[in-house]
């Protein structure tokens, strides 16, 4: 039923109105392009709202200290062009996160793309930087 | 319990959505959709996203020095949007990042934005400005059609938006005229026209495609759930 949920968003994501986007702000006032991370963990919290969805990740370090992250993406508008819903990403699905962290050293991430377990992977936000930034 | 600023605007988008019904209900064909009148601009849209205005023009706008210190010092932390502001006429067509839609009525048409959900009305029954405009976000838009493009002259600007990401800025003289040519179906061909003697020492113009989007708009609100503020710093990072 999943791989199903994910062919149908892949395919729409092929056809919808793209737009590289960060909703309200430029990349490099809040994000460190030299900064790039890939966290895996479990989804505690979902918030598919404006200005940019934000989702948290329970995320072990080397010392086996558990750290909730904070992953934003584009806004609800853009993502629901992509075919994302509101629980397209839900407490408790196991991700990896890929990004690039916030300047101000918090536990927050620009994410680009997420894959599941099952090997699936979905666009969040954009992948090109200097596409949204001066470009 | 409503407030006053949200029922007008909705009370505005009714009575546009409403208007072509009532025409067509009445015999007459809805504005601009005759085959003799104008062309017939309703739809969603969408031009290519432009965050540097600099770069369909070819080079930098023509700066006034004080412009271009102006510019050379702008950070994009200083962005309006950061601080969820208006977007603004002309940006929110070419870097407003979301689909607009076009509501055309013989006396009105209005450009409702995705973004904010802000919207712009175009006057298109005649009149002129007023002699006496008080600044403001959208300023006032006057229409009239010149064959199959629409041209809207809008004044009365504040000096609070930017023209795009880059931190391209403007006074509260700017003054825009925008030609919106109907190339067919699915596409528009839009230049617009920025003059503003505090900022630029002669009018400059940039055109771009907007091509119809098979979208609906969507909801779109910058303070609903922001946690970025809070984040920000400064880039110093200057502009050439």
């Amino acid at each position: 039923m999943r791989s199903t949920l994910f062919c149908a968003l892949a395919l729409a994501s092929a056809f919808v109105f793209a737009a590289p986007v960060v909703a309200h702000h430029g990349f490099s006032v809040e994000f460190d392009e030299t900064k790039p991370v890939t966290l895996t963990g479990v989804v505690t919290k979902m918030e598919f709202m404006n200005p940019h969805i934000y989702f948290y990740l329970d995320v072990k370090d080397a010392n086996g200290k558990v750290v909730n992250w904070a992953f934003e993406g584009s806004p609800p508008n853009i993502l629901s062009r992509q075919g994302w819903r509101k629980d397209t990403v839900k407490p408790g699905d196991m991700l990896t996160a890929k990004g690039f962290r916030a300047r101000d050293g918090a536990h927050l991430v620009a994410c680009t793309t997420i894959t599941f377990q099952d090997g699936h992977q979905l666009t969040v936000g954009p992948g090109n930087i200097k596409a949204y930034d001066k470009n | 319990m409503s407030h006053p600023s949200r029922s007008a605007f909705i009370g505005v988008i009714v009575a546009l959505l409403a208007l072509p019904f009532f025409t067509a209900c009445s015999g007459r064909p809805a504005g601009g959709a005759q085959a003799s009148g104008p062309p017939d601009l309703n739809g969603v849209w969408s031009a290519p996203f432009t965050p540097d205005i600099s770069k369909p023009l070819g080079h930098q706008p023509p700066f006034t020095p004080y412009a271009a210190d102006l510019f050379k010092k702008e950070d994009e932390i200083d962005d309006p949007l950061t601080q969820c502001l208006p977007i603004g006429p002309a940006r929110g067509i070419q870097a407003g990042l979301m689909p607009f839609q076009i509501v055309q009525t013989p006396a009105v048409t209005a450009i409702l934005f995705e973004n904010q959900r802000t919207f712009r009305i175009i006057n298109t029954d005649g009149r002129s400005h007023p002699s006496d405009v008080d600044p403001t976000w959208f300023g006032d838009s006057i229409g009239h059609w010149e064959g199959d493009t629409l041209v809207v002259d809008t004044v009365g600007l504040n000096d609070r938006t930017w023209l795009d990401t880059a931190g391209h800025q403007h006074s509260d003289q700017l003054h825009l005229v925008e030609r919106f040519q109907k190339v067919d179906a699915d596409n528009i061909k839009w230049t617009v026209r920025f003059e503003d003697p505090k900022f630029y020492t002669e009018p400059w113009s940039v055109t771009l495609p907007i091509k119809r989007q098979n979208t609906e708009i969507m909801s779109y609100s910058c303070e609903e759930n922001e946690k970025d503020r809070a984040h920000l710093r400064r880039t110093n990072k200057l502009n050439k």
